[in-house]
């Protein structure tokens, strides 16, 4: 791997991050409501001036590019910003939510990315049989129907016939790792069923197209065994397509996280971000969508990386 | 590989068997984490009903059917004059940190709330108390600079809170220190907090419980779910919708109570015609209280004139007001007469609340019946806010909790200059009522002074009250002893088991 390509990757990396923290400083501010007002809610005790020290004490009495840039250069040195509400360092609110939505995102990501791959294959191999059909059908459902729907539907449906199996919230992994799992069964479940849809079917025409390379008529003759023809040979230039795509899906999984917490009472990321914007907390929800981000764009770029080893044509070509 | 996979799922099959700890917690679920526990800055709900009673406790103590009980304090005298309140104290109360509740801190918390720099929204129910004569650890004296009614309802409000805590207005929203029967533990942002039994609170062997937990979980039909199956133990507030498809659950009993809180339609008097009492009565007259009812809160509330008919002492019956009686004709000849060009146009803003949406919706085609062209104004949370308090709005439909004591909300809506009258209403009228009902400690003589309020601002006043709701707590069966609270607060936990 050559260092022109890290160093174009990294480039790219930060031109990103620098425009999505354009994007979210300005529109969380053309979002009409008044921080200060929301805050305060019903309380009409405090005067004008009661407001405006507040402001003046939140910073939120500069100019718009002045708040972006002392933002800016604050997180350079380190320092996120203090969530409005609460009081407490961005930062660590971000800490404290990231593990949930990690665990969500890790498990929905594992689930997804290896049972897609025996699925892809059987639907390559037993291309135009009934039980593919069947499963090609689920498989255009599952990636249609929308993830909160299938969350509270799958909510409904296990409490009516498994009401003793339903858990619902989050419990610390190392608090009790039966009681962390348990509530992780639902919404994995729900976050991985269109990702499992979505990459069987890629796995599928990736492998179909595999299969009808010159190498794998080569690869019969000689009497390769059918497993050794589809996951020695046919599988592994299969791959690249999919590892790109199940890197993709951490940003989809970490986008339907949102809806997801919401459904399951997970205290994660997603959640953080919504309770941000309707609070119009300035601070919280720039830099958690920062962050956020900044994770999507690595897992990606480390997909690149990866890419590029089984692939060394990708850094040469670059 | 297979082997070691299966022997694998049967471990973690057998770990999601295994019950957890004995220990009696109860499981409250709520929509939304409070954005602060100080008692003194909270105005929301969910703040609210984690807080007053459970972690913190007032001078007095509001029953749930309305009466004034004794709190912090045993019992009290009244001079004639009605401006001096002695206070006796219960001389063993513990705060959470150990210390010793005693007068002063009593004090003190009565002027952390009168403290100009804390803003405390609470400020308007002890600001006639002029001084604060602490005589010895366990007798107060409240001097007021006129005699005011509503002191002790008021007092049940106003927590208690360490003397360090004076000048301080963060700490306690974070982490709160009161005499409850409960004792903050942890809060874990958009998850829960969790109360642990407060081993020295002032009466044995209470509180039953060893903790109470509040889990935040923002979606109805989750809340619902968990309920039924015994995740969540205890649903505050639930919807009228929700509380009848949990009726049917045999887990599941709901307790309800006719409740304080109800919904309007506000009206801004310095706009266009709503400057017009006529017009503001001609809106009465064509509002079908009983159709909002039925088409908007499931039949779940009763119509109501400004006070809620669970105050029972103070409360005017609805046959008293002339404009409650739907009438179409009377209210487009009154706007006739007023030489008000139909159709009037206006826009009512909505509050981002089920119920508010059903019910403006109901209110939209039963005043364009008369001659107006209504147009709903769906907002997010923080612009109705914004809007709601700069008086930004022709009309608004909303939902408000209540208070005890007809002073309490009066005042601070009506009054000219209130700290809540938003809608800028001035009457002249009104205005001298309002301070005569709140100097008289008659109650026989503000009865009638409250009468004569009731009866004007039911048809003419800024405010359309709509309907009282009942407020439904839903309760698994296995929680046993609790009792609803007119109120909304919580404040049975101290007793309940499971």
């Amino acid at each position: 791997m050559n260092f022109k390509y890290l160093f174009n990757r990294i480039f790219d990396l930060s031109i990103v991050l620098i425009g999505v923290s354009i994007i979210v400083f300005s529109m969380i501010r053309v979002i009409p409501g008044d921080a200060v007002a929301i805050m305060l809610g019903a309380n009409t005790e405090i005067t004008q001036e009661g407001m405006n020290e507040l402001r003046s004490r939140l910073g939120l009495d500069k100019s718009i590019l002045e708040q972006y840039f002392i933002w800016i250069i604050n997180i350079f040195k380190g320092d996120f910003g203090t969530s409005i509400w609460t009081g407490r360092p961005v930062i660590s609110e971000i800490y404290i939510n990231a593990w949930p939505t990690i665990e969500l995102t890790a498990l929905s990501v594992i689930i997804g990315a290896s049972l897609s791959i025996p699925i892809g294959c059987f639907m390559a191999i037993s291309r135009g049989s009934f039980s593919e059909i069947i499963i090609r059908v689920a498989a255009i459902a599952g990636l249609t129907i929308p993830s909160f729907w299938l969350g509270i539907v799958s909510i409904f449906l296990v409490a009516k016939f498994y009401p003793g199996f339903i858990a619902l919230g989050y419990v610390p992994f190392f608090e009790s790792p039966s009681e962390n799992l348990k509530r992780m069964i639902l919404p994995v479940f729900t976050l991985s069923l269109p990702m499992i849809a979505n990459l069987s079917r890629l796995v599928r025409s990736a492998m179909l197209d595999a299969l009808s390379q010159h190498y794998i008529r080569t690869a019969k003759a000689k009497g390769a065994s059918q497993f050794s023809v589809v996951f020695k040979h046919a599988l592994r230039n299969a791959l690249i397509p999919y590892i790109t795509s199940v890197g993709v899906s951490v940003g989809y999984l970490l986008g339907g996280s949102i809806v997801i917490e919401q459904v399951f009472a997970i205290p994660g990321l997603g959640r953080l971000v919504l309770g941000a914007i309707s609070e119009r907390n300035y601070p919280l929800l720039q830099s958690s969508i920062l962050v956020m981000t900044a994770a999507f764009v690595l897992v990606n770029f480390f997909v690149d990386l990866l890419y590029a080893v089984i692939d060394p044509r990708v850094s040469k070509d670059d | 590989m297979k082997k070691t996979f299966l022997s694998y799922l049967a471990i973690v099959i057998f770990c999601l068997g295994v019950n957890n700890s004995s220990a009696s917690t109860i499981n409250v679920a709520i929509d939304s984490s409070p954005a602060g526990l100080d008692p003194h800055l909270i105005t929301a709900f969910n703040s609210v009903i984690i807080v007053q009673n459970n972690i913190y406790e007032g001078l007095t103590n509001i029953d749930s059917d309305l009466s004034v009980n004794p709190g912090l304090a045993k019992s009290w005298e009244v001079s004639s004059d009605g401006l001096k309140y002695t206070f006796n104290l219960h001389t063993n109360v513990t705060f959470h940190d150990g210390s010793k509740m005693d007068a002063e801190d009593v004090k003190a918390s009565i002027l952390r709330v009168q403290n100009k720099d804390m803003a405390s929204p609470l400020a308007s129910r002890v600001s006639p108390v002029k001084s604060i004569d602490v005589l010895n650890s366990n007798t107060i004296v409240l001097e007021l600079n006129e005699p005011f009614a509503a002191i002790l309802s008021s007092l049940a409000g106003i927590a208690i809170v360490p003397s360090e805590f004076q000048n301080d207005t963060e700490a306690l929203q974070k982490i709160p220190v009161g005499t409850g029967p409960f004792k903050f533990d942890s809060w874990q942002p958009n998850s829960h907090i969790q109360l642990n039994k407060f081993g020295q609170y002032r009466t044995e062997g209470l509180p039953k419980l060893d903790s109470v937990k509040v889990s935040f979980v923002p979606e109805a039909a989750t809340r619902q779910v968990g309920l039924s199956n015994g995740e969540y133990d205890i649903l505050p507030g639930v919807d009228p919708a929700t509380a009848l498809q949990l009726q049917a659950n045999p887990n599941v009993e709901i307790y309800q109570t006719r409740n304080l809180s109800y919904t309007l339609l506000g009206m801004n008097t310095t706009r266009e015609p709503l400057n017009n009492a006529n017009v503001r009565k001609a809106i009465n007259l064509l509002l079908n209280r009983n159709e909002i009812i039925q088409g908007a809160l499931f039949g779940a509330g009763v119509p109501g004139g400004p006070l809620s008919p669970a105050l029972a002492t103070w409360a005017l019956d609805t046959n008293n007001f002339s404009c409650y009686t739907n009438d179409v004709a009377e209210a487009k000849k009154l706007i006739n007469e007023a030489s008000i060009k139909t159709p009037i146009e206006l826009e009512i803003l909505v509050l981002p609340r089920q119920d508010a949406k059903d019910i403006s919706q109901v209110i939209q085609q039963q005043l364009n019946q008369g001659g107006f062209n209504i147009t709903l104004a769906n907002k997010e949370i923080g612009e109705f806010v914004q809007d709601w308090k700069n008086s930004d709005f022709d009309m608004f439909v909303s939902a408000n909790g209540g208070n005890p004591d007809p002073d309490q909300y009066f005042y601070r809506t009506f009054r000219t200059g209130g700290s809540t009258n938003v809608f800028k209403y001035s009457d002249n009228e009104v205005d001298t009522w309002l301070d005569q009902g709140r100097k008289s400690t008659s109650t026989s003589e503000r009865k009638s002074i409250y009468d004569k309020v009731q009866q004007k601002l039911a048809c003419e006043g800024p405010i359309s009250h709509l309907a009282y709701g009942d407020l439904s707590t839903a309760v698994n069966k296995k929680v046993k002893g609790f009792e609803i609270y007119a109120t909304g607060r919580l404040a049975s936990l101290i007793s309940v088991t499971k």
